[in-house]
């Protein structure tokens, strides 16, 4: 092995990028967002819309596409980078604004800030990043380049130090690799928070040839896509963390698992593949240095149960996703009984930041325990949807009312979900504890793949623990008695339960069957399964009891414990809007002009009060139903 | 379930190749049946049982995993799939209203097929584009913040889409199915195997 | 051979030789713990019925006595509280998806599931839970033999004996979760299927899910 040599071709390979991406400042670009969730908010319309535009300009600018730098609320986003102007971002784009930016700003020079999000380098006139709540407490360590670099190109990631890591490492000695990751403290970030460089070292001392490293993308989590953004937005800092692990752990073959349910994320990771064996980091003698390692990309085929190692492993093998007895674990006899690393999407983003700038620079972010940051998806009734990055130990309150800037309408806040339906919704009092591994277990969640979804006030806890248990009953592999009858019962009682059917006692065998399926099943997600439902008994049991006591549902969300009124003394005789938006004609006028429901046709589909004007705001949502009685009654 | 032509040249045909392809390694079973039901749309028994032949392993270990996982089908896809979002946010953003709008619409139920094949109507975990919710993918297109008045213009874009076709009248393999399907109208909606 | 260890089974000495698996130990000394899922010639343990929880001195939760190397010293008790607890519940839950009809079933008398209720004094009847639809349908297509499906546990004994002693491979797990079933190739009757009719399955059976025809 050749130290210099491999300086030199990584010198070589990096000076052409850079040559590239400085080409591309001499003349304005636009960078769109289209990831699957741009792409949803209609960013290719804009796109073409730019296009159009440019071309009939006559100007020599360029549209390139980036991923998403998980500001998804204000979708579709364009970043404009401009000679002689700092890089300024905007949201909220359509045809109209496509065509009013090329004109005032690339043509012209207004840079129309009234529609500008935030500008990207310091400058007189407009605020960046760090101006804002979010940048403040956002710290990002791998979503760094994600929505600022073309994902289909690798020497975008090679201009912004990538593959430095993988130059470096390839001149250091496994064990020392294996040392840097230990010393970092870096846990895997797929959920249970293993030391990862714990992992690798159990991996690289284990015997058996070949060795594996897995990639799992098998997000499964509802609630979370912040592998999907990773690997769409910037799938060679993943790449980069596989090769990076396969050295340390002596691997010769590497696996991405993704979800079928990611078409473009399996299509930029086979882009991004073929262009690093085509620049010489993947396939044989790696940057010139006789390390040999190439991966490909397995497809999921739609099993949550795969998200779980030994499941996601049976796949590999052609088998039904079911997990398998611990031990042995993977990292000892894993995919063909061979040693395998599985690591999660997120847990190799950080490798090759940390082999760059070194453990200590890792541990000087986030808590002892737990180094680094934390990656949230956050949605749900919360003002700024989209992806966020913040050290560990941030607490909730900063990330719901700070980056993600509060309730909308001004609700009342109710509870956050963490960690999907492993994970569990906790009340206001934990807002303040500060966010990592071991504190949110012990408040009975779990960190999780990251998915924070926030509920206001109109959303029903028992509800939602329904929801999870539903998922999980669907989503259960069937193979262990605890998950696959334990939680059946348990979704049984929760359906009655929001049916206004359930008893006091119903509750009591809720908890004993959660703990039971806890301490009873036979891997992780059924062992987890019961979270969402012991952790809203313990914060939100006043919940369950009005369900119980009272057949009301104090959020008003469980459709068998509403109805829908329209208030006549609010309700104007000049308006049909609630008519035209009921899809069954369940809303009708009355003959004195006033609008009714009738409760036989209605299918409490929510439409007409969403779509009653603010200035009447006439329909209402009463529990229990029995209330619809006394309202009629005081009519007569 | 009979058989469209052709399906049973596929069949005979193309599944030595694809099986070929994997190296006839059993380990490879599931990129085997995903390219089988790119090609076909679902996987009909026959394909299942060469497969198996092909691989040497029982019969019923392909079967098992083709019942096991979302993704597969054993009964054929409508020509419009509809998929509904039922991760968390859309959940709690209203996907079951929306789910329940296409059921209306569609009059099937989640997990069919319209009896003329031209709908199908399935749920999915989480298509990851939570800050869009409720989601729904319509023909591979996400489609975001689905309500029922939304859900009523999705289903006039696809009669539009439908009127259009008609008018050019396809030639080839969607002429020949319609025909069969023609021959053996009237069956009922069929359940999606395995949901 | 193996190295020869002694552990501790409910205050008894027993020696075995080393790695074996508990439940295996336990048994084979005449001491019962509660299984349906386990085969002990299976290196693939399939650990699924969660019947046979135990304490071992030293690990903080039970655990199944079927994944467990004996290992020197170990002193394990097969009852405990918890123990207990965790097996009444897993018992309930197998059979509120069971069709419950012991006094006209044909395995009355020699049926593990009563043998685990009689051992633990547990109750044959569903109390807490709601018991769940099974499914009503019989083949009866074989000549020697029925198969129904309303009284399987999913042990997987069947499939096991099929495969690797019969050499047949006729039945599968399909499908999943709560549909998870023991399944021919696209659910056809035994008799349209590959097998042989040897009846292997059927002394594998643990219950009456594959019964003798009654003569």
């Amino acid at each position: 092995m050749n130290s210099a040599s491999i300086g030199d071709f990584y010198a070589e390979i990096k000076s052409k990028a850079d040559a590239k991406v400085d080409a591309l400042k001499e003349k304005p670009v636009v960078w769109i967002g289209t990831a699957t969730c741009g792409k949803a908010a209609g960013a290719m319309e804009v796109k073409e819309a730019f296009e159009e535009a440019i071309k009939n300009s006559g100007l020599d600018a360029e549209v390139k596409e980036v991923g998403c730098m998980g500001y998804c609320y204000a979708e579709p986003l364009v970043i404009i980078s401009k000679p002689g102007f700092p890089d300024i971002c905007y949201g909220y784009l359509d045809e109209g604004l496509a065509n009013r930016l090329v004109e005032d700003f690339l043509m012209n020079d207004d840079p129309c800030f009234e529609y500008a999000l935030v500008a990207l380098e310091t400058n007189d006139y407009f605020p960046t990043f760090s101006d804002f709540p979010r940048g403040v407490y956002e710290e990002k360590i791998i979503l760094e380049h994600c929505g600022f670099i073309d994902p289909g190109d690798i020497d975008h990631y090679i201009a912004r130090e990538g593959y430095a890591s993988l130059a470096k490492t390839l001149r250091m000695q496994p064990e020392e690799v294996i040392r840097e990751m230990k010393d970092s403290k870096l846990r895997g970030r797929g959920g249970a928070g293993f030391p990862t460089g714990v992992k690798w070292e159990t991996c690289s001392m284990a015997a058996g040839e070949p060795k594996y490293v897995i990639c799992n993308g098998d997000e499964g989590d509802p609630g979370a896509f912040m592998d999907r953004n990773i690997l769409e937005s910037n799938p060679h800092q993943v790449i980069e963390g596989m090769i990076i692990c396969a050295y340390a752990v002596g691997a010769s073959r590497g696996y991405l698992y993704i979800r079928a349910e990611y078409p473009q994320a399996i299509l930029r990771v086979k882009q991004a593949i073929q262009q690093a064996r085509e620049k010489g980091l993947l396939g044989d003698s790696i940057m010139g240095s006789g390390f040999n390692f190439d991966l490909e990309i397995f497809q999921g085929s739609g099993a949550f149960v795969c998200g779980e190692e030994t499941a996601l492993l049976s796949s590999m093998e052609g088998k039904m996703g079911i997990p398998q007895q611990r031990p042995p674990h993977p990292a000892v006899s894993g995919l063909r009984g061979k040693p395998t690393v599985l690591n999660n999407v997120k847990t190799l983003c950080y490798v090759p930041p940390i082999i760059r700038k070194g453990a200590d620079w890792f541990k000087s972010t986030g808590t002892p325990e737990s180094p680094g940051t934390a990656v949230f998806s956050l949605v749900g009734k919360v003002n700024c949807t989209g992806l966020v990055e913040v050290p560990m130990g941030t607490t909730l309150r900063n990330v719901i009312f700070d980056v993600g800037e509060g309730i909308p309408e001004e609700k009342g806040f109710r509870a956050v979900q963490i960690g999907g339906p492993s994970g569990g919704c906790l009340p206001e009092s934990a807002l303040d504890i500060p966010i990592d591994f071991d504190s949110l277990q012990e408040a009975g969640a779990i960190m999780g793949s990251g998915g924070l979804v926030v509920m206001d006030e109109d959303d029903c806890m028992v509800a939602v623990a329904r929801y999870f248990l539903e998922f999980t009953q669907h989503e259960s592999c069937g193979k262990c008695t605890f998950c696959r009858l334990g939680t059946r019962q348990m979704l049984d009682l929760l359906t009655k339960i929001t049916k206004g059917e359930g008893e006091l006692s119903h509750l009591e065998i809720l908890r004993e069957l959660a703990e039971d399926i806890k301490g009873g099943s036979l891997c992780n997600l059924g062992k987890t399964a019961p979270n969402p439902v012991l952790t809203t008994l313990r914060y939100f049991k006043d919940e369950y009891e009005a369900h119980i006591n009272k057949r009301t549902c104090p959020a008003k969300m469980c459709p068998d414990l509403i109805v829908y009124y329209i208030a006549p003394e609010k309700c104007s005789k000049l308006c049909n809007v609630c008519v035209g938006s009921c899809p069954t004609e369940a809303v009708y006028t009355r003959e004195d002009g006033l609008k009714a429901i009738d409760q036989e046709k209605c299918v409490k589909c929510n439409n007409c009060l969403k779509t009653c004007p603010p200035e009447y705001n006439a329909v209402v949502k009463l529990s229990p139903p029995e209330l619809l009685k006394e309202k009629e009654g005081n009519l007569s | 379930m009979k058989l469209l032509e052709r399906e049973k040249e596929i069949i005979s045909n193309e599944l030595q190749d694809i099986v070929d392809e994997y190296q006839s390694k059993p380990e490879n079973l599931i990129p085997i049946l995903q390219k089988v039901q790119d090609k076909l749309g679902y996987l009909p028994l026959p394909a299942m049982e060469k497969i198996a032949q092909a691989l040497h392993i029982p019969a019923v270990d392909v079967f098992g995993p083709a019942t096991f996982y979302n993704q597969f089908r054993l009964n054929p896809p409508g020509e419009h799939q509809v998929k509904v979002c039922m991760g968390t946010a859309c959940y709690m953003a209203g996907g079951s209203i929306a789910m329940e709008s296409f059921e209306r619409r569609l009059n099937i139920k989640e997990g069919e097929t319209s009896p003329d094949r031209k709908y199908s109507l399935e749920r999915v975990a989480c298509v990851g584009c939570c800050t869009m919710a409720p989601v729904v993918v319509v023909d591979d297109e996400v489609e975001g913040s689905v309500t029922p008045t939304r859900v009523d213009g999705i289903m006039l874009s696809f009669e539009a889409s439908d009127g259009e076709k008609k008018q050019e009248q396809v030639e080839g393999p969607e002429k020949e199915q319609r025909e069969e399907l023609e021959k053996e109208e009237k069956s009922e909606p069929e359940k999606k195997e395995g949901e | 051979m193996s190295k020869m260890i002694t552990l501790t089974i409910d205050g008894r000495k027993i020696t075995a030789s080393e790695g074996e698996k508990l439940l295996w130990v336990a048994l084979e000394n005449g001491i019962y713990i509660p299984n349906l899922c386990a085969i002990k010639e299976n290196n693939r343990l399939s650990a699924s019925c969660r019947l046979c929880f135990v304490e071992v001195e030293g690990l903080a939760a039970p655990v199944t006595s079927c994944t467990l190397p004996v290992s020197e010293g170990m002193v394990v008790k097969t009852r405990s509280p918890r123990v207990d607890r965790l097996v009444q519940t897993a018992f309930e839950l197998l059979l509120s998806h069971h069709r419950l009809e012991c006094s006209s079933c044909s395995k009355n008398g020699s049926c593990e599931l009563q043998k685990i209720a009689k051992e633990r004094g547990l109750k044959l009847r569903v109390k807490r839970f709601k018991p769940l639809d099974y499914e009503t349908e019989v083949d009866d297509s074989p000549k020697t033999f029925v198969f129904d499906r309303s009284k399987c546990v999913l042990c997987g004994r069947c499939i096991w004996i099929c495969r690797n002693i019969a050499k047949v491979g006729a039945i599968g797990f399909s499908r999943r979760g709560l549909e998870r079933v023991v399944s021919t190739f696209g659910d056809v009757p035994l008799a349209e299927s590959p097998c042989t009719e040897c009846g292997l399955c059927v002394e594998a059976c643990p219950g009456a899910a594959l019964a003798r025809v009654q003569a």
